[in-house]
């Protein structure tokens, strides 16, 4: 499968650079550990045979359409980055012209870091229920029938625990938190031009690197992300300090879910509910 | 004839630090490693890798007051921080060592910053040869070595059934005082560090390459987080901002990055470094340029960290190959 993947991948790219579709292709590449990908960013159709790909293409390439360097590019996208299109395209943020998509099936995606490669599927492939890409305008493998949506048994976990016991977990989990910013630096949905994090005036955040400090920064990103996060966990997998980011994302994915019977990212015409105002809406929330 | 000490006489040694100063030490937290105070021996994680983060928290924390500032009567008062606590790193590489000694070069010149200065007065650094480098480290070819004891006070060398004891410094000795120490044949057999990157001259190269397009290519694929800065032991930039609580205020400095978007805007607006390449650029430039420059050595220990952590593999051992390429084919143009 991947070798084949990878056949059509090149061949497509090789077109579209050669015809002049695009002036970059974005795909995966062999990384510096010789065993896992790393994203590829290829001008000139006479170096398409670097593009790779494999369950280790973690990478959500989306977010790299936000820099505009190229007048069209072209970008590998599995189902998850997909969703990351169209909420992208729904908020303005890129045009659908200048992106030529080439959508993967995606065959599930393994746990790996630098020169550590497992056999184990994320854990974000156990909640995927969109294999195939939402958007594209290529596709590479064949559409699969996606399962029913998957529960939040992870929330629910988190949830079974007492206030008390929460509290505490998040306060050792910030205390970890080094403010890096990797988080919000792998994810699609992150773009603002200046992030409340390091706003100076007003100070939403204060600058200290420290629990309350991060505590709150992660609380409120992760509410910026409600109803708009696709789920593709890449802020999780960047955390230097394994912090359990896809707790706090998928119970607003819930929430999100059970008030406005919603996912983002399934379509680019799918009226957002947050920045939605309907005059009759009731939600059952403080009735 | 070397000096040695058992496992146990190592923790009973170690428990006895522990009464009486901070003892830091690599713990397991969750699944990650990383330097924090030990409260019993049995927290610290003897056999260990190197840790996630580096040990350079303990003299250059991430967020640190430098004074507290407060109305008293008519006036204000100014109270600068005192670092009071004296500290026992125990476990730290011999890379992340030299990581903190060559700091002293940007932060001990003439006016010595206060803070740092008194860091280092009050730690004392029990290193641990590295008896398996990991595939990721490269110090070696960064002018190290597993078992440099240059920027440790004692230095410890893992052997069959204890440690071989290298007082380095002064500070070291006195730490030792009272320690019973065996005599012994015995001789460390420390590996080598495999991996070999192409440093000599990089300071040369790096001059000549740094109008190359390389820069900007690579900065495509860099997420531009700070991650490589924070886990480096020898990124030492911060930012500063008053806090203020309660009628107090705090004149704070914490870690900042030459990769975060306004780390060079200045009053006015302008950004000399305003494109990605440019910042991508001004990581290396300072390592493997400026830093050698003005202080000697090299800012890079090959510890390793930011090529296992960098979530788009920018790995700083393939961008000093090609750097080096690059560099001797504008020598080769201008010759």
């Amino acid at each position: 499968m991947a070798s084949d993947f990878t056949q059509q991948i090149r061949e497509k790219a090789r077109e579209l650079l050669e015809d002049g579709t695009v002036e970059c292709v974005i795909g995966y590449e062999t990384g510096s550990d010789g065993i896992s990908a790393r994203p590829a960013f290829i001008y000139n159709a006479a170096d398409v045979e670097r593009l790779v790909f494999d369950n280790t293409c973690t990478h959500n390439l989306v977010k790299y359409l936000l820099n505009k360097k190229a007048k069209s590019t072209a970008v590998v996208v599995k189902g998850c980055d997909s969703r990351a299109l169209n909420l992208l395209l729904s908020e303005r943020q890129i045009e659908r012209d200048k992106a030529f998509v080439v959508g993967v099936v995606c065959p599930g995606i393994v746990e790996s870091r630098w020169n550590e490669r497992s056999e184990q599927l994320q854990k974000r492939c156990d909640w995927c229920r969109q294999h195939t890409p939402v958007v594209s305008d290529f596709m590479v493998g064949d559409p699969v029938t996606e399962q029913p949506p998957a529960d939040f048994a992870d929330v629910a976990e988190e949830e079974a625990k007492t206030a008390e016991e929460r509290a505490a977990f998040w306060q050792q989990q910030a205390e970890r938190c080094i403010r890096c910013y990797a988080c919000r630096q792998a994810c699609p949905g992150c773009y603002c031009t200046d992030c409340f994090a390091e706003s100076l005036d007003p100070e939403w955040v204060g600058i200290r690197i420290a629990p309350a400090e991060s505590q709150m920064w992660n609380t409120i990103r992760a509410f910026h992300l409600a109803g708009r996060c696709i789920s593709c966990n890449e802020c999780e997998r960047v955390c230097p300090v394994n912090l359990p980011l896809s707790l706090l994302n998928r119970k607003l994915e819930q929430k999100v879910l059970e008030l406005f019977d919603y996912r983002a990212g399934m379509s680019e015409d799918a009226p957002a509910p947050l920045i939605t105002f309907k005059k009759d809406e009731k939600l059952g929330i403080a009735e | 004839m070397t000096k040695t000490l058992s496992k146990n006489e190592l923790e009973s040694w170690l428990g006895n630090i522990l009464k009486e100063r901070t003892l830091v030490a690599p713990r397991c937290v969750d699944d990650l490693t990383l330097f924090l105070p030990v409260a019993s021996v049995d927290e610290i994680a003897f056999d260990c890798g190197n840790t996630d983060l580096s040990p350079k928290d303990w003299f250059f924390p991430r967020t640190e007051a430098l004074f507290t500032a407060e109305h008293k009567d008519a006036d204000i008062e100014i109270t600068p921080a005192v670092i009071e606590q004296e500290t026992v790193i125990f476990g730290i590489r011999p890379c992340d060592a030299k990581g903190i000694a060559i700091l002293d070069g940007p932060y001990l010149a003439d006016p010595a910053d206060s803070l740092w200065a008194q860091h280092r007065a009050k730690t004392t650094m029990i290193g641990l040869s590295c008896s398996s480098p990991a595939p990721q480290c490269f110090c070696t070819s960064m002018g190290g070595a597993p078992f440099d004891s240059s920027s440790v006070d004692i230095l410890l060398t893992e052997v069959n059934d204890g440690y071989i004891v290298d007082a380095v410094t002064e500070k070291g000795e006195k730490l030792l005082q009272g320690v019973e120490l065996k005599e012994s044949d015995v001789s460390g057999s420390v590996p080598s560090c495999d991996t070999q990157v192409p440093a000599e001259g990089i300071t040369e190269a790096v001059k000549r390459a740094f109008d190359d397009p390389y820069w900007g290519r690579l900065a495509d694929r860099c997420l531009h987080c700070n991650i490589c800065a924070y886990v480096c032991p020898t990124c030492y930039c911060f930012d500063i901002r008053d806090r203020t609580e309660g009628g107090k205020i705090e004149r704070l400095r914490t870690w900042e990055s030459c990769q975060s978007k306004g780390f060079t805007k200045i009053a006015g607006g302008h950004d000399p470094r305003v494109d990605k390449g440019s910042r991508l650029r001004q990581r290396f430039c300072h390592k493997l340029l400026y830093f050698p420059e003005q202080f000697g050595p090299l800012g890079c220990v090959g510890c390793g960290r930011c090529v296992v952590s960098c979530p788009v593999n920018i790995d700083i051992r393939e961008i000093i190959s090609d750097v080096q390429e690059l560099g001797a084919k504008v020598g080769e143009g201008s010759s």
